[in-house]
């Protein structure tokens, strides 16, 4: 149509004539790198404090059996030796304390 | 769309996407580039969101002319016209290679249906959803456009002639 063909003619001018024109660079657009440590050291320091507050402490176990050995006067004067088992030592005082305080 | 991608299309588009965003702007270069990195942020940070790649072009101009609305409104540069305003008198001179002024005397919506047509090579119906009119109504803005530019061009053309 004639009447596209001025409009077209003028825009084609148009076009030329914006060559010139001072287009604005293309923006850098930084990505945002995931400084992915930070996050990771954090893990690992939170693991750490928690292994260390959470370990148990090492149970002292009691000796599985004690031996008690005492000299005690058997009847007819004889000596003789007494030997007990026990798991624990609480109850138990010997026979023979007194002499350590009273002599 | 994932953010190399789009960064991929806004590149290719960028000196189209530049121009466009001088057209919207009143051809005000200055603030071409400010509200064309609006609009690529906007894009980036995902709060405008392509939904179909075939219309790419479509949607970076409707992004670019709504930020330039946005930021016309802000430096107060933007006048309320009735959109059906038509231009009454042709201006005693016009010259011809005064592209810009000859296509800022025809009213703002025949300007932008004109310019993405003949200028940038759209469809009228890429420009109703540019400028999210009616086709009807994109259609009426391109014939009255196109009669009004002709008459602006003759007008240019005659007085170029004449001073010879």
């Amino acid at each position: 149509m004639e009447n596209n063909k001025l409009i077209e003619s003028f825009f084609e001018d148009m076009r030329k004539a914006d060559q010139s024109l001072d287009v604005a660079a293309f923006p850098e657009t930084k990505t945002r790198k995931t400084n992915w440590f930070i996050p990771v050291g954090v893990a690992a320091s939170f693991m750490l404090a928690g292994f260390l507050f959470f370990e148990k402490e090492p149970e002292v176990k009691a000796p599985a059996e004690v031996i008690i050995i005492t000299l005690e006067q058997g009847p007819n004067h004889k000596q003789q030796f007494k030997i007990e088992e026990s798991t624990y030592l609480e109850t138990w005082e010997s026979s023979t304390s007194s002499l350590l305080t009273e002599f | 769309m994932n953010r190399k991608s789009l960064e991929h299309l806004l590149h290719s588009h960028h000196r189209e996407a530049f121009i466009w965003s001088r057209q919207c702007c009143g051809f005000d270069s200055d603030l071409a580039k400010d509200v064309l990195q609006l609009t690529y942020l906007k894009i980036l940070e995902g709060k405008a969101k392509l939904n179909d790649a075939s219309k790419a072009k479509t949607w970076l101009f409707s992004i670019i002319r709504y930020t330039a609305i946005d930021e016309l409104r802000r430096a107060g540069k933007i006048i309320a016209l009735d959109e059906n305003q038509e231009l009454i008198d042709l201006p005693e001179e016009v010259d011809y290679t005064d592209y810009d002024a000859i296509i800022k005397m025809l009213p703002s919506m025949q300007q932008q249906v004109i310019l993405m047509v003949f200028y940038h090579q759209m469809t009228i119906e890429q420009s109703a959803e540019v400028l999210q009119i009616q086709l009807g109504t994109a259609r009426t803005h391109y014939a009255r456009g196109k009669k009004k530019l002709k008459e602006l061009i003759l007008k240019s053309q005659t007085e170029a002639n004449h001073g010879k």
